[in-house]
């Protein structure tokens, strides 16, 4: 292991080359490169994922620190390691303060694998656009946590404005224990669905990401119940006529599928770590045109699909104060409130960039009143769009 | 595709992220107190579960001598997943899995018993749901084969249209002891269940290096133009291990290196390297390309030199002394056996005419491994001077089964210097390793794609046939001869080193 202080990249560069070759004759199947970007106070929360995940598919993991970006002076330090205490491969921890945290692709890039994809992977809030990070701006795909926002449901919608196909949220990755499920209890179903009830937590991405995955592929009314203490998903029930089809946690670990007819059955659902869904994500470098469908079906907006893969940055300066961009809590805690905001950021700024959330913005609305069931947004009084069905107890 | 996924509105193929789950079915173990159940069966059953991978509405239904419990066969698998299980062993999880857990006692002659059987599927049809879909899998001796398809057939339990599903059955190795013996195999277990509905285990079969063989090969366009006579000089597969005979000393003798190694393993590792591109990546399309190529192996005329076998004697193997085979527990003295088996097979195909197959397998070799070398040829000029490439070799490419999976690629490199100087470089992808954690188990992808009914992973009688064309007049030649004696812990006999250099080769040290 190396440790840098106060250096340049050029200098990690070399670190990592003098590493590989310590190493000896080693040649690692180097499939990809895992950029994760962390908040300080949690890396090593982001350092035990990411090498969960780095050990189940070879990568070169570069952890991106940003952090003081008031401090007047630029700052690098990092930590090269290969085989070391982040996995099996090469790890490069990079801290970056001062101005250079916003030039943070000026030490990442030389730092890619040649010609392998890239994941980037933000273990806390990302940017309210994507485009804003250059880090995320070079990526093959992109992964972000919309429960780790204040506004998770907010957060989501913000996904959907300004997905790109190559995006996908941890949030959805959580659901595959779920839909596995469901979908395996369903190869044996021959009756019509008519109608499914998801129960979950308060403003619970997931829940809203399953709904709009049923409703997406079943074309029937999906109703999510925030009911409870627990924030995931709990149930999910599937109405066919008379008959009925359920699956319900029981506990941290398994599932009880009920139907209609038929004997209960207990099977594993397992709660997964960030890492292990994190490995999940780095099982497939395409994009999932599911979770686009879903996430489009559940906000509304059309044909995420067809978006445009590659993004164009915009450069954003946060210290720049005459520029205000809400990315975390929108102003009246509504996910409109933030669209209109993240609009006004882009007229202020941008010129070459196409004011898609307004476009978009405009669509859901649309959008929301001729669907019969629109998503939930789980938060029930709302004045902005009070066609929306009401949500819980509301 | 089983016709339910496609009609399974929440089944997307672009929807990757939901793994395949067979139908609610059992899995029937014949001689489930067995080591097999033990070792590979039971944990990989349990991997399975664990991995969220088996359905709603699967059982596993012991079937044995013993006189147990459901109860006391619970805790002998619970037992075995704990030590062989290869996820984590969670008391939580099992005691799910345990619910699924059934025993019957009987012997394979005791009509009672298998009336019982009938009945308790029958049962499981109401509390579980299974569907009529039931997998046997026979982990008993291949002498109790025809007694236990007896059984199936007249209980009907082998038949599909009777139970309202599928039905499967699960042989091991050997498929019969010749060409003769494994037609009358086949004939009867075709016969009992349909030939679709027979699966014959080769674990090797289910490793991801050997599955990785398709990708490497049909998947990439760098390999296949140079895939043939034109620029592959011979190949060479082995399979060594260092172990002895084991307890299997009744069985070993009887059989010996060829029928246990060569008949089954090393003829389709052969296959799979041989063979044509098929169509499409099914099952009836890759089975069809491996039987082509078998078909078109060819014994060398001159066998005493191109066949060789051996039996070993003491030695020392990774610093210790190991007796010798005629030394060990149950073999006769006199045993002619042989433990190490090599020879030459030639492919009678445009793209293979006149390059050698050089296969080879034994018993107490220095290590444990498994690997497909392809040798090219030559460069057919070299612009440097003699001593320049004095240490060139053939360029190579292996694909390592195991251990180490992975594919190493070696060519010719100039030695850093002043002067040309030209040596042999090895270039290294590693499969495995560091990240095996996460390659699964043979047992656990041959039991899913059974459960699945996948066979593409699984060789059809035919092919069983073929290999047996293929080692009978071996076993026939070698019937009158004495195998030519090595030493434990040493690459096996002179004359298997005295075969390649008739060739003017030699054998890769792997």
């Amino acid at each position: 292991m190396t440790t840098l202080w106060d250096t340049t990249g050029s200098e990690v560069v070399k670190a990592l080359s003098a590493e590989r070759r310590a190493a000896g004759a080693l040649a690692f199947g180097l499939a990809l490169t895992l950029v994760a970007v962390v908040d300080e106070k949690h890396v090593s929360e982001a350092e035990g994922a990411a090498t969960l995940a780095a050990s189940a598919h070879p990568c070169r993991l570069l952890i991106v620190v940003r952090r003081q970006i008031e401090s007047p002076h630029p700052r690098l330090d990092a930590e090269v390691s290969i085989g070391g205490r982040l996995g099996p491969g090469e790890a490069v921890v990079m801290r970056m303060s001062g101005r250079l945290a916003l030039h943070a692709e000026s030490v990442v890039l030389p730092l890619l694998a040649p010609d392998a994809p890239v994941v980037t992977w933000w273990h806390d809030e990302p940017p309210a656009r994507i485009a804003y990070d250059p880090l995320g701006v070079f990526a093959d795909r992109r992964v972000t946590d919309v429960t780790t926002a204040a506004e998770p449901l907010s957060a989501l919608f913000q996904r959907a404005a300004d997905f790109a196909p190559g995006d996908t949220d941890l949030s959805w990755t959580r659901l595959t224990p779920w839909r596995t499920l469901l979908a395996a209890a369903f190869d044996t179903v021959t009756d019509t669905p008519e109608s499914a009830v998801i129960t979950s937590g308060q403003a619970n991405p997931s829940a809203q990401l399953f709904a709009g995955w049923l409703k997406n592929k079943l074309g029937i009314p999906v109703t999510v119940e925030e009911v409870g203490t627990r924030p995931d998903v709990t149930k999910v029930t599937v109405s066919f006529g008379g008959a009925e089809l359920a699956i319900a946690r029981t506990d941290s670990r398994t599932a009880t599928i009920s139907r209609s007819g038929y004997p209960d059955r207990v099977l594993p659902l397992p709660g997964r770590g960030v890492g292990e869904l994190l490995a999940e994500e780095l099982r497939r470098l395409d994009d999932d045109e599911v979770f686009g469908e879903a996430l489009g079906t559940w906000s509304g907006l059309a044909n995420l699909g067809a978006r445009s893969p590659h993004r164009e940055h915009i450069w954003r300066d946060p210290m720049d104060k005459s520029v205000t961009v809400t990315s975390t809590a929108p102003p009246s805690g509504e996910a409109h409130a933030a669209q209109d905001g993240t609009t006004k950021a882009e007229t202020v700024k941008a010129e070459t960039v196409k004011a898609e959330a307004t476009k978009t913005g405009a669509a859901r609305t649309g959008a929301a009143s001729s669907a019969g069931s629109t998503p939930t947004v789980g938060r029930s009084g709302s004045t902005a769009r009070p066609e929306r069905p009401k949500a819980g107890g509301a | 595709m089983a016709p339910t996924v496609r009609s399974n509105p929440l089944r997307d193929p672009r929807d990757r992220r939901l793994p395949r789950l067979p139908d609610a079915s059992a899995l029937v173990v014949f001689g489930a107190t067995g080591d097999l159940a033990r070792k590979k069966l039971i944990p990989a059953v349990y991997d399975l579960f664990n991995r969220g991978l088996l359905p709603p509405g699967f059982v596993l239904l012991g079937f044995a001598r013993r006189d147990w419990s459901d109860g006391d066969f619970a805790e002998f698998a619970r037992e075995s997943a704990e030590k062989g299980a290869r996820t984590p062993f969670r008391e939580e999880v099992w005691d799910r899995l345990a619910g699924s857990v059934r025993f019957l006692q009987g012997s394979f002659d005791d009509d009672a018993a298998f009336d019982r059987l009938a009945s308790t599927l029958e049962d499981l049809e109401r509390s579980h749901g299974i569907g009529g879909n039931a997998a046997f899998y026979l982990s008993v001796p291949p002498s109790a084969f025809p007694v236990v398809l007896k059984q199936m057939q007249r209980t009907s339990l082998s038949s599909a249209a009777d139970s309202g599903g599928w039905r499967r059955v699960v042989i091991e190795k050997p498929f019969g002891h010749d060409l003769t013996s494994a037609r009358d195999l086949n004939a009867l277990v075709d016969d009992v269940f349909t030939p679709s509905g027979v699966y014959r285990i080769d674990h090797y079969l289910g490793k991801e290096t050997v599955q990785n063989l398709f990708a490497l090969r049909f998947a990439n366009n760098l390999y296949e133009p140079i895939w043939n006579s034109q620029f592959v000089d011979s190949v060479q597969i082995t399979m060594a291990e260092d172990v002895g005979i084991g307890t299997r000393a009744g069985f070993y003798d009887e059989t010996g290196a060829a029928r246990d190694v060569l008949q089954n393993h090393l003829l389709q590792l052969l296959a799979l390297t041989a063979m044509e591109e098929p169509v499409s990546f099914g099952p009836e399309t890759i089975r069809t390309e491996k039987l082509k190529v078998l078909r078109a192996v060819s014994l060398p005329a001159d066998l005493a030199r191109f066949a060789v076998r051996g039996q070993y004697e003491q030695g020392w193997l990774a610093g210790e002394r190991v007796p010798g085979y005629l030394d060990e527990k149950d073999i006769p003295p006199d045993s002619r056996t042989e433990t190490f088996a090599a020879v030459r097979l030639g492919i009678e195909t445009r793209r293979w005419a006149g390059v050698p197959f050089y296969l080879r397998t034994g018993k107490r070799l220095p290590r444990r491994v498994t690997e497909i070398a392809i040798v090219f040829k030559k460069a057919p000029h070299l612009p440097f001077d003699q001593t320049d490439t004095a240490e060139l070799g053939n360029n190579q490419l292996v694909i390592r089964v195991q251990p180490d999976e992975g594919v190493t690629l070696k060519f010719g490199s100039k030695v850093p210097g002043s002067a040309m100087e030209v040596r042999d470089v090895a270039m290294d992808f590693l499969f495995g390793e560091a990240f095996t954690e996460a390659l699964p188990e043979a047992y656990e992808r041959l039991i899913l794609d059974v459960l699945l009914g996948d066979a593409t992973l699984f060789p059809n009688n035919a092919e069983v046939e073929e290999s047996w064309r293929i080692i009978d007049p071996l076993e026939e030649y070698w019937a009158s001869t004495t195998p030519h004696r090595y030493r434990a812990g040493s690459w096996g006999p002179a004359a298997a080193d005295e075969m390649l250099a008739a060739d003017g080769r030699r054998w890769r040290r792997p």
